[in-house]
């Protein structure tokens, strides 16, 4: 369609031009902890806080079930199809779990390049580890249940693989897969003498030791417990412990989410 | 959603009186009934479960529907789209076959795959078993198992005459299939 006065040569803009304004609080957030000593208390939250959580359930239409958490800046969308008929040549009495994580190119400071890396694998591997017991694969024989983790922003990894356990058990529980139970986690983060919960990046790397945990607290069974760093066992029990009282708390959140609609 | 509503894991409230049987979408662990799926659960009978109409890999014992899409003399390769009433999602169907002696209960030995089936073919089976780890087995050894849809070599739409032959419309000609029984007759 030929439109009147339109030069293609030129440059077709707006007379005006502005420049992008950003508004990311990245300048706020990263001289939050500038001059942070050892022994200092935590900035901006208690040591037992969370951040607040959003979860939504079915916003991917085309997908059996499927979630969104939002935990200030980390972003993750997760999608459950299936079962499905497995791919693979040999005879399996029972279903199985793929869990794929991917990030997205813009999800971290630096650009991800979009290939399958090692890290996508381990964490796609921790949320295996923590789904696999609560999901009754003995049900489905000769099956596979496609879970894709995606990452649109990623603000501390440990956090980030407690939030994608999160949204995939909500949206196995939306795609109605039988399970024991719903599985939650919690990341700890040992600093000095604290334990802070739900660490963000910078305050992941302040830490000395992390502590993941993922446990169905409609049971009381722990599902999954990941360690990394340097933590004295008398640290670690307790985080454990801290971890395991607000997973009942995200159980809560979860459930008003898959009430909601 | 209603309030009774039961979410994964959550003690299932039970009545008092004699033991149920639990259905599928309930599941007891260390002496407590609990709910496996998200739902409300329901009595059938003294049975007992969370019922939820959606696609789920065939069972032995489901009616499948499915197409014929490879034939060999020994055996018919079909494209389950459809298990217990419930379409699968486009592109998630399974894989079944049906071996030769397992299209028709009599004189197993004189079935010919050509006189049964043809590609394209709509065809309702009976998942046998699990079969192997590629595909299910299913059988048509029933009256209202068989082809319930088939398309002639003319292309029309065929009716079926009797329990191994069907006619085209257009042409009047008749072509060898083991057809399903239309319900209702």
């Amino acid at each position: 369609m030929a439109q009147s006065g339109f030069d293609r040569r030129r440059v077709n803009g707006p007379s005006e031009s502005f420049q992008p304004t950003f508004d990311d609080g990245l300048e706020e957030s990263s001289d939050l902890y500038d001059n942070w000593k050892l022994g200092e208390a935590r900035r901006k939250r208690h040591p037992g806080d969370i951040r607040p959580i959003f979860l939504q359930t079915g916003f991917i239409k085309q997908a059996n079930g499927s979630a969104y958490i939002e935990t200030e800046r980390t972003k993750i969308a997760c999608a459950v199809y299936g079962p499905r008929q497995s791919k693979s040549s040999s005879y399996h009495e029972t279903g199985r779990l793929s869990v794929e994580v991917k990030f997205a190119p813009f999800s971290s400071l630096v650009r991800k390049v979009p290939i399958r890396d090692a890290e996508d694998r381990s964490i796609a591997n921790l949320v295996h580890q923590a789904l696999a017991s609560s999901v009754r694969l003995d049900t489905l024989p000769k099956s596979v249940i496609d879970i894709f983790v995606t990452v649109i922003e990623c603000d501390g990894i440990e956090s980030c693989v407690a939030a994608a356990t999160v949204a995939a058990s909500t949206s196995l529980a939306k795609a109605g897969v039988e399970m024991l139970g719903l599985v939650v986690s919690c990341a700890g983060a040992v600093v000095g003498e604290d334990v802070w919960l739900d660490p963000n990046e910078e305050e992941a790397r302040l830490a000395s030791g992390m502590l993941l945990c993922a446990c169905m607290p409609a049971l009381g069974v722990t599902t999954s417990v990941w360690q990394t760093g340097r933590v004295l066992p008398a640290k670690a029990l307790l985080s454990l412990q801290l971890c395991q009282d607000r997973c009942s708390d995200i159980h809560q959140i979860v459930a008003l989410a898959l009430h909601e609609d | 959603m209603p309030s009774d509503c039961l979410i994964p894991g959550q003690p299932v409230p039970l009545p008092r009186g004699p033991t149920l049987q639990l259905g599928s979408g309930v599941y007891t662990r260390n002496g407590e009934t609990r709910a496996s799926l998200l739902g409300t659960p329901q009595f059938h009978g003294s049975t007992l479960s969370i019922h939820r109409v959606k696609p789920h890999p065939p069972a032995p014992n489901s009616v499948v529907v499915g197409s014929v899409t490879r034939l060999s003399p020994q055996q018919a390769v079909v494209s389950i789209t459809v298990v217990d009433g419930v379409p699968l999602p486009p592109g998630e169907d399974f894989t079944g076959v049906i071996r030769v002696q397992d299209i028709r209960a009599t004189e197993k030995d004189k079935v010919r795959m050509g006189d049964c089936f043809r590609g394209g073919d709509v065809v309702k089976g009976l998942v046998i078993s699990l079969g192997d780890a590629r595909s299910y087995y299913i059988t048509t050894a029933r009256n209202d198992l068989g082809v319930i849809f088939a398309t002639s070599e003319a292309g029309g739409t065929m009716e079926p005459v009797s329990w191994q032959e069907m006619r085209c419309p257009k042409t009047g000609k008749v072509e060898k299939r083991k057809c399903a029984k239309p319900e209702g007759l």
